[in-house]
């Protein structure tokens, strides 16, 4: 970052982006979360965003860090490596257990957590 | 008679005021438990005697008094342990809103007091020139006066009631101003807050004369094995406590938490269902009504998830002290489906559904279906009288609850049901309703396999008669894709049937999130003594459901009528999660019939030869 600032003015804006790009990552996402009953009452949080590479791995440590750790330990199972069963997860509508592959967020997305709730 | 069963069922007449007390059959009960199949066996021999008689059922007046009504519980209403046992199950033989058979069910306390006063079903035919009320006291029926409790609301009956037949375990069935009005979406409230709610059998008790059933006893269920009845009940509450849906959801947010849940997959319908999504829903969601309104739970009779909500708005317009709910399918219908987001005005709302004796999905229902209607301009201001029909408007969501059920002004179209508004003021496919009852609240372009179920319920647009939802949506028992049709056909059957034992058995479907067929042939097993086997369990719910449909049938019901509005079929969501989705009804129905051994909807002779039942 020294060197690129010694050089002239146009490698220094080029330089400047690449370096942003780099910090960032090209894939990094912002997305949505919403927190719904028993979630939104212990963590005291409705909705948030959070900017991550767009793995599930990145999603977790953001949401790690912007609200609790403990918030992952609730909705993640170390064991298995997915979110736990019992509970509904949705991207943009979508319950994460009907998404085929790995799971990936893109720019945008909306994930709404649940604990295990059920009616009629 | 084996455990489970008091043993006694009365019958009356309330044209010539005869009571006649007959013992329950131990051949019906093995074959129907008790509850829905039980009442439909009766009804079923009861229409073959008016066709002897040579009335013809397809001209039954659902409102005359050749149309019968009858009150059940199953083995395991009352028994203490059995799990969630407090229900009873209500069926008609013909119901005034849909013209199929008429049936419902409702919690409280009211199932297990009428076998503690002795009797396991009630079967009432005829009609009484007279208001009359029947009470049901320790092996007693009497046919009494019910002159000065004609006219008053639910709330004043129950407890004028109460004060008069006062002795152990009092419970009162009975209709408001709704039933008596003869609106087709009034309910049978019980314990002042449960409802049988569905297909206006609160209608039927008003074209009776009859404003009420109380109940009052100190008698007890027997159990056949008690030992291994302890362990049954031991194990399945067991699986109660470790499920974290009857442990923690239902009994901490009760049933409105759904609200968030569909609205979030994209299929609460939103204004009469022409949308799937509402960004504003929160203001109308479990966690808002538990943060803002919750004062304590209220459980049923014996049960240990007590999902029920006593509730309170302390101030403004729609002050309430004290009022129960409203329930996730109330909170959607009279809120989110006419799009009034005041939470306070839906309690209201919902409130003066219970005291005037309403269904509140087919009550609110039916003002979304006016709303829209009107905002088409297919209602001209002459016949509003001044109401502002437009979505949104709490305080003509309020006023439409009372015009309803005294029919006045609008109300008198209103009263008539979606199906009958929509179709008078000249648009019927804006009434979101399947064989006239209105949908609950699942937009199945979000859930193909709820939407298969909604056409093929016996009962109409239902979703307890096969609640697909669990796995589609909530992922019980397992996780299945929503969007997808393969496989539906064979949950849809499942599901129906298995709801058909939980409704004969008769204890609560919440149950079902823990328990499987397994489980209930255990308990059954143990309660009445007989063995039952997990297929032998599937195979009763099966008969019973072939059972409703061919008296369906008799009324003329075919396939044509297992149908879905066409908003669901050929008009893509336009918006939300589930956005460009119909349903592929057609495709699902015909993997379905195959299923159940069906030709045009119709059970044939050798399905219902296989399944016993007999012609």
């Amino acid at each position: 970052m020294q060197e690129v600032l010694n050089v002239e003015g146009s490698n220094i804006i080029f330089l400047y982006y690449q370096d942003i790009e780099s910090l960032c990552g090209a894939n990094m996402v912002s997305v949505k979360v919403l927190l719904f009953a028993i979630f939104r009452e212990k963590y005291g949080i409705k909705e948030t965003e959070l900017e991550f590479d767009g793995t599930l791995n990145g999603f977790l440590k953001a949401l790690g860090e912007k609200i609790s750790p403990k918030l992952v330990e609730d909705i993640y199972d170390q064991e298995s490596k997915h979110i736990k069963s019992n509970l509904i997860v949705m991207v943009n509508g979508r319950n994460v257990k009907d998404i085929k592959g790995e799971l990936k967020f893109n720019n945008g997305d909306t994930v709404a957590i649940f604990p295990p709730v059920a009616g009629g | 008679m084996p455990g489970g069963y008091v043993g006694k069922i009365g019958i009356i007449d309330l044209t010539d005021g005869s009571i006649r007390i007959e013992e329950t059959c131990e051949v019906l009960g093995k074959k129907y438990l008790g509850g829905k199949g039980y009442a439909l066996a009766l009804l079923y021999e009861y229409a073959k005697e008016l066709e002897e008689k040579g009335k013809a059922l397809s001209d039954l007046d659902p409102l005359g008094p050749d149309n019968a009504i009858v009150f059940a519980t199953g083995p395991a209403t009352g028994v203490p342990g059995f799990p969630s046992p407090g229900r009873y199950h209500v069926m008609a033989l013909r119901s005034p809103l849909t013209g199929s058979i008429g049936s419902a069910n409702s919690g409280g306390e009211w199932g297990p007091f009428l076998k503690f006063a002795g009797f396991d079903m009630l079967f009432i035919k005829g009609a009484a020139d007279s208001p009359v009320y029947i009470s049901v006291v320790d092996g007693c029926i009497e046919i009494c006066d019910a002159s000065d409790y004609w006219g008053k609301n639910v709330f004043d009956t129950d407890d004028l009631l109460k004060k008069e037949v006062c002795g152990k375990n009092v419970s009162v069935a009975c209709i408001g101003p709704a039933g008596e009005n003869l609106v087709p979406m009034a309910n049978i409230v019980n314990d002042k807050h449960r409802a049988a709610g569905r297909t206006g059998l609160g209608a039927v008790m008003g074209s009776k004369f009859l404003k009420a059933i109380v109940v009052s006893g100190s008698g007890s269920v027997p159990v056949a094995n008690m030992e291994k009845f302890r362990e049954a009940s031991r194990e399945a509450l067991e699986k109660e406590r470790k499920n974290s849906v009857t442990a923690e959801g239902l009994p901490t947010y009760g049933t409105a938490i759904l609200v968030n849940v569909i609205n979030n997959a994209g299929m609460l319908p939103f204004k009469n269902w022409q949308f799937g999504y509402n960004p504003e829903a929160d203001k109308i969601s479990g966690e808002t009504l538990a943060k803002n309104y919750l004062i304590k739970r209220r459980p049923c009779w014996g049960c240990n998830i007590a999902c029920g909500r006593v509730t309170s708005v302390k101030t403004g317009p729609y002050q309430i002290l004290l009022t129960e709910g409203p329930e996730y399918e109330s909170i959607w219908a009279l809120g989110n489906s006419t799009g009034v987001m005041d939470m306070e005005a839906v309690i209201k709302a919902n409130h003066l559904c219970d005291e005037f004796g309403l269904d509140p999905i087919s009550t609110g229902s039916t003002i979304a279906a006016a709303m829209e209607l009107r905002q088409r301009g297919l209602i001209k201001d002459e016949y509003l009288h001044g109401i502002d029909l437009s979505f949104g408007n709490a305080a003509t969501l309020v006023e439409s609850v009372w015009r309803i059920a005294h029919k006045d002004g609008f109300g008198k179209y209103m009263a008539l049901g979606s199906k009958r508004l929509c179709e008078i003021f000249g648009a019927p496919e804006l009434s979101m309703s399947v064989k006239g009852l209105e949908m609950p609240a699942y937009d199945p372009r979000g859930a193909k396999g709820i939407g298969l179920n909604y056409a093929t319920s016996n009962r109409g647009g239902c979703h307890v008669t096969g609640y697909t939802i669990s796995p589609e949506i909530l992922g019980l028992p397992t996780k299945i894709d929503p969007l997808t049709i393969e496989g539906k056909a064979q949950w849809v059957k499942a599901f129906q049937d298995f709801t058909c034992v939980v409704n004969s058995a008769v204890n609560c479907l919440f149950t079902t999130f823990a328990l499987g067929a397994a489980d209930y042939a255990n308990l059954l097993s143990a309660v009445t003594g007989w063995t039952f086997t997990e297929d032998e369990i599937m195979r009763i719910g099966e008969r019973i459901y072939n059972l409703e449909r061919l008296i369906m049938s008799k009324f003329g019901f075919t396939d044509k009528d297992d149908t879905l509005p066409p908003r669901l079929t050929s008009e893509p969501m336009p918006e939300g999660p589930v956005k460009g989705q119909v349903v592929e009804l057609e495709q699902m129905k015909k993997e379905y019939y195959r299923l159940r051994g069906w030709v045009n909807g119709i059970p044939t002779p050798e399905k219902l030869k296989e399944l016993e039942i007999e012609l």
